[in-house]
């Protein structure tokens, strides 16, 4: 998780201070230093939001001193678990995974180690059936708002009107074409299969994702990005394994190589394509007007979570306005939550790759559920991988 | 008396040999039985393993034939790109090297071994990537040099991660070997040509057959090197077993593959084997 | 051929050097060199997750080399002892215990503890007399476990060479003298393997330290140094990790010289042992 992003922003006030603390960090003692922050972060989220006396409420309960949380790559502001820490004591573990099947998995696998998670709206059904996830103890989350929350992004976390899931924010799957080296103009996932393999040969990349690959697939073909249809995924592997020669890596991890100018095209998610084209003006985001995915993805509390008790607080930190503006100014995913487009930049409000028109939203599908244990795109994906 | 000398004796023999069997039956005959077991079972609907009777696992392998190329290839490969590499360097520290470093200099090829292998791989990576190598013939006017992701990316990451283990054993053959027949050889006026094809070669031939297959035989289990400089193209069966267990949660059909790759390892342990028997004349040979 | 070796030399440590170099980086990315600086030797040391694994990695290491190094030397000795056919059967299931590919061991462990915990803790849970009963799961056990199965069989095979190469007259002279079979073993022979059994306990330990697919499969909800390790690359590595590799490297190679030193004129006959292995 770079933090390169950071140093090409118009720097802010608050963002000075951040970085402040962290050069002084070096010079000061540590517990000088966590004083400091810690009443500095206590002052502001009392000047600004009186409502949430979050401070005392950590002070309440033990927290214990670690936590870990299992998401997605470049996916937060390394800032927010810092100044949680700062707040909480509590130091915060990211672990990054390329698919929801692989957070499945480790789940299924035995116990994880994770007290929060970030699952995708299409698999949480899977996860309440599987007995994976507990319901969410609302009156522990007292900055989550669900009136303000956008229904269009927010009803996958909800089972039996109870809640399992609350939004982290939403998002497209999109490609990312750096344009200083690729002239192809691209608009389809057609033009994106095609291009990969002339063009491009050797310079795409495409995610280590079923959901996404094998969708972007049927979307380039004709057919629906969720399709179960064995006619259709063959069809689709047939595209894949020809495609696959000339592809540069199978892997969801794809900034350090879009980054380092390995890779010049991508599939792509939102977040990525924001912070790409933020740092390398020239890595354009694209939404394929023949289809792809829209999604939003959730924080929930695995059933066996070791420190339910930081993973709640955690949560409630992240659902903070403040604080979520923060985690949205750094990794450019657009939030379901009207009061964090209150708090946002202008800037970033007219960002089309983070807020794209509805006409672009238009042809996007979500993920459906039954993608997740479709025995037969689990193993088309694999013999894809393996070929 | 002498009953319960007897008994004593089996008792202390038990005594001695007990923890060591209750660990293998626990840890690898229990493991492997369930392993077993479970490549004739089914998915379960949401992944993982549900209770069969069914041959599907193994009638499916075909969908990873890729895998078992690759690994059937590149394995033994890089085997033979280790031992050409390994051979003479094992023959310089053996016969050439002052003998006061030789020491030294074994214990250097020792050493990389206590640096993590993920963290030397991750340099390959930085090194194969496009700021590394690459970066260097843009500079000479060389462009679009690709090295990271292919194959060759892979096999050079096997040499330079089991090349110690080569060099070792053809070290220890070579060492061994009696300098008066050499003396001999060049006394009764061979050249140094025909005294390496005629006397060391064949001597040392045990160490290579134990390199050789040392190396295969972990290649055949690898995972890492082509996750890492691979991208997730360079698919090993290694790299498949990890994908249908902690991706698409196919657990049968990789406990399938598991049983299959085992059986693969054992086949080409004992052709191995058969080799040195040969090679050697005697059945004294320890490949492991 | 001088040139051939030293370019191999050369070969084996530019990586090395590399993780090093980059382990005084003042830029935060492992990937582009920026200045001086040790700050991350201190990140490092002051990471808990870095510093968890690394605790953990040790402490794996350390108890699976032990019992490995314990258990295997006594299976090594009671197995002249075992008739011909048991012993056939042992040796069988040492060998197989050694070419089981690692990936193999890790998914075999994870598939059937897995499928034991989950029939053994409802059981449990039934006649655990109060509220909460322990929950069996992956961990240390099951880390330590399938590691030292492998390197169990490791240190077997070692010192039984080394046994065999000892000759049967030593022992003999020693009970024609009435020593007891204690008095021998503690006097003749353990002095006579021990160095074997050091060789096997570092091999051991080195194998435990970094693995990394045994424990990705096993480890539950503990993390390993090279699991840790493998987790940075994928969320973007930091000279932390160059530098805790590098304290690792010099931690020991200190050990090394030590150990050369302390057994010098033993070197020999355990350098080979090592080396065979």
């Amino acid at each position: 998780m770079t933090k390169k992003h950071r140093e090409n922003l118009p720097i802010s006030p608050d963002d000075f201070m951040h970085e402040f603390m962290r050069f002084k960090r070096g010079s000061v003692t540590r517990r000088h230093f966590l004083g400091v922050t810690g009443l500095g972060l206590a002052t502001a989220v009392m000047a600004r939001s009186p409502g949430a006396f979050s401070t005392a409420a950590y002070a309440a309960e033990d927290l214990g001193t670690k936590m870990s949380i299992a998401t997605w790559p470049n996916y937060h502001d390394p800032a927010t678990f810092e100044n949680f820490k700062a707040a909480t004591g509590v130091a915060v573990e990211v672990n990054v995974f390329g698919s929801n099947e692989e957070m499945l998995a480790k789940l299924q696998a035995g116990a994880t180690g994770w007290s929060l998670f970030v699952p995708t709206n299409y698999t949480i059904s899977t996860y309440h059936k599987l007995g994976l996830i507990d319901e969410l103890d609302l009156s522990k989350l007292t900055n989550f708002s669900a009136a303000t929350e956008n229904p269009r992004f927010t009803k996958e976390g909800q089972i039996d009107g109870k809640t399992y899931a609350v939004p982290k924010n939403w998002g497209t799957t999109g490609f990312a074409v750096n344009t200083s080296k690729l002239k192809t103009p691209m608009k389809t996932w057609k033009d994106f299969f095609e291009v990969a393999q002339t063009e491009a040969d050797h310079r795409a990349m495409v995610h280590d994702y079923q959901l996404t690959t094998i969708g972007s697939a049927l979307v380039a073909l004709g057919y629906g990005f969720n399709s179960i249809k064995p006619d259709e995924l063959a069809k689709a592997e047939e595209l894949l394994i020809k495609v696959k020669p000339h592809l540069f890596a199978i892997n969801s991890d794809y900034q350090p190589g879009m980054r380092a100018t390995d890779a010049w095209m991508t599939m792509c998610w939102t977040n990525d394509g924001a912070q790409l084209n933020r740092d390398i003006p020239a890595i354009a985001y694209v939404l394929g007007t023949d289809g792809g995915e829209i999604w939003t993805d959730y924080y929930a509390i695995p059933k066996d979570a070791p420190n339910k008790a930081a993973g709640y607080a955690l949560l409630n930190y992240l659902m903070d306005p403040q604080n979520a503006v923060k985690e949205h100014i750094a990794n450019g995913a657009p939030t379901t939550d009207s009061r964090v487009i209150s708090l946002l930049p202008k800037e970033i409000v007219s960002n089309k790759i983070v807020y794209p028109d509805e006409a672009a939203l238009t042809p996007l599908e979500f993920g459906a559920a039954v993608t997740l244990t479709d025995p037969g795109r689990a193993e088309l994906m694999a013999r894809f991988k393996s070929a | 008396m002498a009953v319960s000398a007897e008994n004593k004796r089996r008792l202390v023999t038990a005594a001695l040999v007990g923890p060591a069997a209750v660990w293998l039956f626990t840890f690898l005959v229990l493991p492997f039985t369930a392993v077993v077991i479970f490549a004739f079972g089914e998915r379960a609907p949401e992944g993982g393993y549900q209770p069969a009777f069914t041959l599907a696992q193994f009638a499916n392998l075909g969908a990873r034939s890729a895998a078992f190329a690759n690994t059937l290839t590149l394995a033994p490969i890089g085997a033979l790109a280790c031992l050409l590499i390994a051979y003479p360097v094992a023959y310089y520290l053996a016969i050439k090297a002052d003998q006061k470093y030789r020491m030294l200099l074994i214990s250097l090829i020792v050493i990389p071994f206590w640096t993590s292998m993920l963290v030397r791989t991750y340099a390959w990576m930085y090194l194969l990537g496009a700021r590394g190598i690459p970066h260097l013939f843009e500079l000479a006017g060389i462009d679009d040099v690709r090295l990271l992701n292919t194959p060759g990316a892979v096999l050079l990451g096997i040499v330079y991660g089991y090349l110690p283990l080569m060099i070792l054993p053809i070290y220890v053959s070579l060492e061994k070997l009696d300098r008066r027949l050499l003396d001999a050889s060049a006394d009764l006026g061979a050249s140094p040509v025909s005294t390496f094809f005629g006397v060391t070669l064949p001597l040392s031939l045990p160490g290579v057959m134990t390199g050789v297959a040392l190396v295969t035989i972990l290649l055949l289990g690898e995972y890492l090197i082509p996750q890492l400089l691979g991208g997730g193209k360079v698919f090993f069966i290694g790299n498949a077993l990890v994908d249908l267990f902690l991706q698409s949660r196919n657990w049968p059909f990789g406990s399938a593959i598991a049983v299959t790759l085992v059986v693969v390892v054992v086949a080409v342990l004992l052709v191995a084997m058969r080799i040195a028997w040969r090679v050697s004349g005697s059945r004294q040979v320890d490949l492991i | 051929m001088r040139a051939l070796v030293f370019a191999l030399y050369l070969f084996l440590y530019a990586p090395i050097a590399l993780v090093v170099l980059f382990s005084f980086n003042s830029g935060r990315n492992a990937s582009e060199l920026v200045g001086f600086s040790t700050q991350w030797y201190g990140r490092a040391l002051s990471n808990p997750f870095l510093m968890d694994a690394l605790q953990t990695s040790l402490i794996v290491a350390f108890t699976s080399a032990s019992l490995a190094a314990i258990f295997g030397t006594m299976a090594a000795i009671g197995l002249e002892r075992l008739g011909q056919r048991t012993r056939a059967v042992f040796d069988g299931l040492l060998s197989a215990a050694i070419v089981v590919p690692g990936v193999v061991i890790g998914i075999a462990t994870l598939v059937a503890l897995v499928e034991l915990f989950s029939f053994l803790n409802p059981a449990i849970a039934a006649v655990w007399p109060g509220t909460d009963p322990p929950k069996l799961g992956l961990g240390y056990g099951s880390i330590v476990a399938a590691h030292g199965l492998f390197t169990m069989a490791l240190v077997t095979m070692i010192v039984r060479a080394r046994l065999a190469s000892l000759g049967r007259d030593i022992i003999d002279a020693s009970s024609d003298l009435y020593a007891t079979p204690l008095t021998t073993f503690r006097e003749i022979v353990l002095p006579q393997i021990a160095p074997s059994i050091l060789a096997g306990f570092l091999l051991a330990f080195t194998f435990s330290f970094d693995d990394f697919i045994i424990a990705f499969f096993v480890a539950g909800s503990r993390t390993t140094l090279p699991m840790y390790v493998f987790a940075s690359i994928r969320r973007g590595i930091t000279p932390e990790i160059n530098a805790i590799a590098t304290i690792v490297l010099v931690a020991s190679l200190v050990l090394i010289v030590m150990a050369r030193f302390l057994t010098r004129e033993k070197k020999l006959k355990s350098g080979a042992v090592l080396q065979k292995a």
